[in-house]
């Protein structure tokens, strides 16, 4: 018995960033600081992924005005969700694969997502 | 298969922070306890019915007093928290934003709801009805912060609740919700993030260290202020002359006495004013300072309650047109309670 496994998204698939959607997605809109605080990372570290994904448009910034400064805002974009959504599905079969009996399934880590 | 659980987990845990990211600051927690404290306990001495007489005018100022405290301390603390917010760099999730306009809704609620009693009746529940209304506002919260907030909330509902099913004296509601807001606010808002990651026995054994700690002030104080007997002589209905200074007059079973009614409106009036001759069912005693009534009583052998502290209420509950004859005849029925009956032993 063979099973077709789903291919996950290598861009999600880094604890760091799968996180960040996650986040922005049960929150709607943070800021850098928010963002930051739910995560606990280094600012560097939280600057490079979310770097990532505002370039590959699963992430949007806007600048919102916070009294005398502007503050920049992420949030997810349609296409985020949508990502986030498959990825989580992904996950679901691969673990379904993975209770059939008999099911030969490969460790995830075999995956080697590019981070 | 065991990095796609942690995985799937991990998102589940953001995704619940998520959700999960409305948080109140310290001052919020400060100024709605403090001012709903003072309001639960202050209202009834400001606003009076000696400066006020007028029953429209107690109304309107009872509720420009509330307008004026509740709108100031909403408009300073979205203020201070939209402050709190931009110095630390962090934004106001949409959640929080939301749920504060429903709490605000609450409060406008609670207000309306205390001016509309001047007029429709319900007085006697108002302070259980704060306590509800509290109670929805913190639960609302703690649906989008955490879980020990949202037990929390439902808990203080049912505090309301049992204050008027166990029919607690009109005083004791008042302190309860004083205490509600004065402690009940802060020391969730202290307690929730230490027990947030604890097991369900730990924030049960802390709920009901929240519910002691708010229950128990409100009924020491209305243990430790219990209404003062009259000093004095005790004195029947058919002493000749009532001296000066303070009495009791004890009023015996099946004493009658005479109702008069004094009825106001537009449709009927009560010219020539008649009386209503009722008899006593249980001994009373009526406190007298200088031969007049000073607002104590005591049904039975009860405690000594005083009149301002929410006292016999007349309850109409139905009023009919009747024909006898010919002729129409209003009838009514109603009854004249007192929450303290219930003690009383006839």
């Amino acid at each position: 018995m063979t099973s077709k496994l789903p291919t996950l998204d290598p861009l999600l698939h880094q604890p760091a960033r799968t996180q960040i959607v996650a986040f922005l997605s049960g929150r709607g809109e943070a800021s850098f600081t928010d963002l930051k605080l739910a995560l606990e990372v280094t600012d560097g570290n939280l600057g490079a992924h979310l770097g990532k994904l505002v370039e590959a448009g699963l992430v949007e910034s806007h600048e919102a005005c916070a009294g005398s400064r502007a503050q920049t805002v992420f949030s997810l974009t349609p296409a985020g969700r949508a990502a986030l959504k498959q990825y989580v599905a992904h996950l679901s079969a691969l673990m379904n694969i993975g209770t059939r009996k008999g099911a030969k399934v490969p460790a995830l880590a075999r995956l080697n997502p590019k981070s | 298969m065991a990095d796609a659980y942690r995985e799937l987990d991990s998102i589940h845990s953001m995704l619940a922070l998520g959700h999960r990211s409305v948080r109140l600051e310290r001052h919020s927690l400060l100024l709605i306890g403090a001012v709903g404290g003072f309001l639960s306990v202050g209202t009834d001495w400001v606003i009076t019915k000696d400066r006020f007489p007028d029953q429209n005018e107690h109304a309107l100022a009872l509720l420009l007093w509330l307008t004026f405290w509740l709108a100031g301390v909403s408009l300073l603390d979205h203020w201070l928290t939209r402050r709190a917010r931009q110095r630390r760099a962090e934004t106001l999730p949409f959640a929080q934003a939301q749920i504060t306009r429903a709490w605000w809704m609450l409060l406008s609620v609670g207000t309306l709801s205390s001016f509309a009693m001047f007029f429709y009746g319900g007085g006697e529940m108002i302070y259980a009805l704060w306590i509800v209304l509290l109670g929805l506002g913190i639960y609302l919260f703690g649906l989008f912060s955490r879980p020990l907030v949202e037990w929390i909330g439902i808990a203080t509902i049912l505090l309301g609740v049992l204050a008027l099913a166990a029919k607690l004296p009109f005083g004791a509601t008042r302190w309860l919700n004083a205490s509600c807001f004065a402690i009940g606010i802060p020391l969730a808002g202290w307690l929730a993030p230490r027990v947030d990651a604890r097991s369900w026995i730990t924030r049960i054994g802390v709920l009901l260290v929240w519910i002691c700690a708010v229950v128990a002030p409100a009924l020491l104080i209305v243990k430790s202020t219990p209404v003062v007997s009259p000093s004095g002589r005790v004195l029947s209905l058919g002493s000749s002359a009532i001296p000066g200074g303070e009495q009791t007059l004890r009023l015996e079973p099946g004493t009658r006495l005479p109702l008069q009614i004094d009825l106001d409106g537009a449709i009927l009036t009560t010219q020539p004013q008649p009386a209503l001759a009722l008899t006593l069912m249980l001994p009373v005693d009526l406190a007298l300072q200088d031969g007049q009534p000073e607002g104590r009583y005591r049904l039975g052998d009860g405690v000594w309650r005083a009149m301002h502290d929410g006292g016999p209420r007349l309850v109409i509950d139905a009023i009919k047109i009747h024909m006898d004859g010919s002729k129409p005849e209003i009838r009514v029925h109603a009854r004249l309670s007192d929450r303290s009956l219930s003690a009383v032993r006839p």
